[in-house]
């Protein structure tokens, strides 16, 4: 059975559960209707294609199991973020493909019902939830990447049209994209955080040039994206065009705190991976029993566990109205910095897998061999460790920085 | 957390645990147990019929904290922890360390034998470990795998000796026992080591979290006011990066506590609770000494006191051991992948 055919068998969003019976509902949904070739802890894992990947995701957001927080009028499904965080655990414990579009669901749409007028609520945020659009974050730009404020590309205003000029880089998924969340300045250079706006690029827009780049795990997921002379209507400015910088600073806490929630999760699926595989071999199931790798095995429980303290006090915060602010940066560098340390343990220990290999040893080889190269930019996006030891020691220690 | 019992809140009991333990400053061990069993603090957890509050541990966390970081010398963990454990075979005595007008103290490592002789029960070993044992009047040590006895200090053939470790302000003995008769009551069962030891892991990251926090607190204030190379030393990025990575390491111990708390929480939140407080807290503290350069090495500057109860706490909970153990129950739980489709 596909994806496309697939019905949803339990329709998660309408039921009206609570706590326990929502959890085994949703389980029960995701394993009954993820396909079992796309789970990378699978013998028959082979990764799906971008239609496949898109299908999937619609079905979820049938399912009712994304733009869970959103109001239903926008095509959200009004839930709570304890119920979000619910899925996300459970999304977390497969080992599930991430989302094409998390940038659309995670960054975008926030914002979009944040600072967007209605009638782009209306227009985007339904689009988004239904996978007709992807869209991508271009931010970073050649020259100003840490030091976001240096930032380049220009946007000028004619009557009803922005007229922009510049160049993007790292740009995750542009080339699948059919919109970007651009950040442009609306005045000089001089100013760092004023005359900064955000708008929705179509990016089949004239003018626009997506190049990609390869990454070091082979894979062509960022691109540089060009803006020559591409005009974009003010229906798709958002917020007010000084705005941006302050905008653009949430996306950010959000992108730290709780972008991918399920991470932790999913951190703990992987553990477990690498240690029912090594479990096949005898020579590493020795390993695994030897105090050292006991030792290093149980450090990575215990970030594992900090990391979910971090992620269910956020979504504490907020369920009580708070905001999260530079507290973002203390769950952004813990989870980075943990899941290196995690993947090198991984490479370390699989690495003395005894020839020929067994299947499962493969297995988890191939696995694993990705996340580590993939967890080497973990600490690099979303603002590098220096940026967020920078916002910390700033905004949340205070320290002067004055002579 | 905004949880409240009784319209309790844990954070009215930080305030007062704070101003009774600065109180405490130059008291003997008896006035100390006075004051602090007259302001309600011994028996947080303790139940109503001992004269205790019989709250939930969320609000032995901040007591413990405030202990911490006032660096409290008194057995307060053992304390608490006695206090609730003895209430059901042992009220008379839980009432008495309670209220304050007894002391007693826990010895953390190692184990003794008892021996049934006649009505009494005979015990004899070393045990390790037990902060304060000078001043207490019962001593509670384990025997064999998994149970305890009471042992009133004085018994003949209990001999301390010690001081020995770091910490100061807590010194820890050694305790010899030689054929020591306690009464059949005072042997406690099967089951009730486990028992204080899970409830004492979260009190003892609570404990450290305070320590932590007041390191962390005192490095901040220096590196603010003390300048070299014509500005303070919090200008200086590495002097900033290194504070903010204690700062992590502060609000980490602190979450893995909350969350060992409420929920479904259970043994994993605790032992992750006490190891990461185990190993954030001796950073935290390390890195507040150094950013305090030749003043941290002098006996003026406190920190050495903190790093000293941090040290203490980590070894009397093995957090090694412990941190061993937790890697290969772990391990054994999870099956071998099976090669099928999954
Ligand atoms: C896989 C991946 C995906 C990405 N996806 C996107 C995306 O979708 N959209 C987007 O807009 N961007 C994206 N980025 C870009 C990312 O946000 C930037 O790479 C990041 O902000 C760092 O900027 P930079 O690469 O220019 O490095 P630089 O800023 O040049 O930094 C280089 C090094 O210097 C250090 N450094 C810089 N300034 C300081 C300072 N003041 N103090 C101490 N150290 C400093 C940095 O920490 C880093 O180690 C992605 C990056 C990666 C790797």
């Amino acid at each position: 059975m596909t994806v496309m055919e697939a019905q949803p068998r339990a329709d998660v969003a309408a039921a009206s559960l609570t706590g326990e019976a929502y959890r085994l509902k949703v389980r029960d949904w995701l394993r009954n209707e993820l396909p079992g070739s796309y789970r990378s802890d699978s013998p028959q894992f082979s990764p799906p294609t971008l239609e496949q990947s898109i299908a999937w995701e619609a079905a979820m957001h049938r399912a009712g199991l994304s733009g869970m927080t959103w109001p239903t009028s926008y095509g959200g499904h009004g839930r709570t973020l304890r119920e979000h965080l619910i899925v996300n655990q459970e999304i977390g414990a497969l080992a599930m493909p991430d989302s094409v579009n998390s940038i659309g669901k995670e960054l975008a749409g926030p914002i979009i019902l944040a600072i967007g007028t209605e009638e782009q609520k209306k227009r985007f945020l339904p689009a988004i939830l239904q996978m007709r659009n992807i869209w991508c974050q271009g931010f970073s730009e050649p020259e100003a990447g840490s030091d976001l404020a240096g930032l380049r590309t220009r946007a000028v205003r004619h009557g009803d049209i922005w007229r922009i000029n510049g160049q993007k880089i790292w740009t995750s998924g542009a080339a699948r994209s059919q919109r970007c969340l651009l950040l442009a300045r609306t005045g000089p250079v001089e100013d760092r955080h004023r005359g900064l706006a955000l708008f929705a690029v179509p990016l089949d827009a004239p003018g626009v040039r997506v190049r990609t780049i390869k990454s070091i795990d082979g894979k062509e997921s960022f691109c540089e994206v060009f803006f020559d002379d591409v005009e974009v209507a003010q229906l798709d400015a958002l917020g007010a065009p000084d705005e941006g910088w302050a905008a653009a600073i949430r996306v950010l806490e959000i992108e730290r705190a709780t972008n991918r929630m399920y991470r932790a999760w999913r951190f703990e699926n992987e553990l477990r991976h690498l240690i029912s595989a090594c479990k096949t071999d005898t020579v590493l199931a020795g390993l695994l029993a030897d105090s050292h790798y006991a030792v290093r095995l149980a450090e990575t429980v215990v970030d594992i566990e900090v990391l979910k303290a971090h992620v269910e006090t956020a979504v504490d915060v907020l369920v009580n109205g708070g905001s999260i602010g530079a507290r973002g940066s203390l769950a952004k560098l813990h989870w980075s910095e943990a899941h290196q340390r995690f993947a090198m343990l991984a490479m370390e220990l699989l690495s003395k897998a005894p020839l020929p290999l067994a299947p499962s040893v493969k297995v988890a080889l191939r696995r694993f061999e990705g996340i580590y190269l993939a967890s080497r930019a973990e600490t690099i996006y979303a603002g590098t460790t220096e940026i967020q030891l920078g916002i910390i020691a700033d905004r949340i220690l205070a320290l002067s920085k004055g002579r | 957390m905004a949880m409240t019992e009784d319209g309790l809140s844990p954070a009215d009991f930080a305030a007062t645990a704070a101003r009774a333990i600065a109180a405490c400053a130059g008291f003997t061990a008896r006035q100390q147990a006075e004051r602090l069993g007259g302001d309600g603090l011994l028996g947080v957890t303790a139940n109503e019929e001992v004269g205790g509050l019989g709250l939930s541990a969320a609000f032995a966390v901040p007591v413990a904290a405030a202990a911490g970081s006032g660096l409290l010398g008194f057995p307060l963990l053992e304390t608490l922890l006695l206090g609730r454990l003895l209430q059901a075979p042992l009220p008379d005595v839980s009432r008495a360390l309670v209220s304050g007008a007894s002391c007693a103290t826990i010895a953390w490592t190692n184990a003794v034998t008892a021996k049934a002789q006649g009505d009494l029960i005979l015990l004899s070993g070393c045990i390790g470990r037990a902060p304060c044992a000078a001043d207490a009047d019962w001593l509670l040590v384990r025997v064999g795998d998994d149970a305890t006895a009471l042992v009133p200090a004085t018994t003949s053939g209990v001999v301390l000796e010690g001081p020995t470790g770091l910490d100061l302000t807590m010194p820890e003995y050694t305790v010899r026992l030689d054929h020591v008769s306690i009464a059949e009551r005072n042997l406690l069962p099967a089951g009730t080591w486990p028992l204080l030891q899970s409830d004492a892991l979260v009190l003892r990251a609570a404990a450290i979290m305070g320590s932590a926090e007041a390191c962390l607190v005192m490095a901040q204030e220096h590196a603010s006011t003390r300048r070299q190379f014509g500005h303070a030393l919090a200008y200086n990025q590495a002097i900033r990066h290194a504070l903010a990575r204690h700062k992590l390491g502060l609000e980490s111990i602190r979450h893995a506590i909350t969350r060992s708390l409420f929920g479904e929480a259970g043994a994993l939140e605790r032992n992750a609770a006490f190891l990461a407080a185990a190993s954030h807290g001796v950073a935290i503290s390390q890195g507040a000494l150094q950013v305090h350069g030749g003043m941290g090495f002098t006996w003026d500057v406190p920190i050495h006191r903190h790093l000293r109860r941090i040290l203490a706490l980590q070894a009397q909970g093995d957090a090694s051991g412990l941190l061993r153990a937790l890697g290969q129950r772990y391990v054994t739980e999870i099956e071998p992948s099976s090669e099928a489709v999954a």
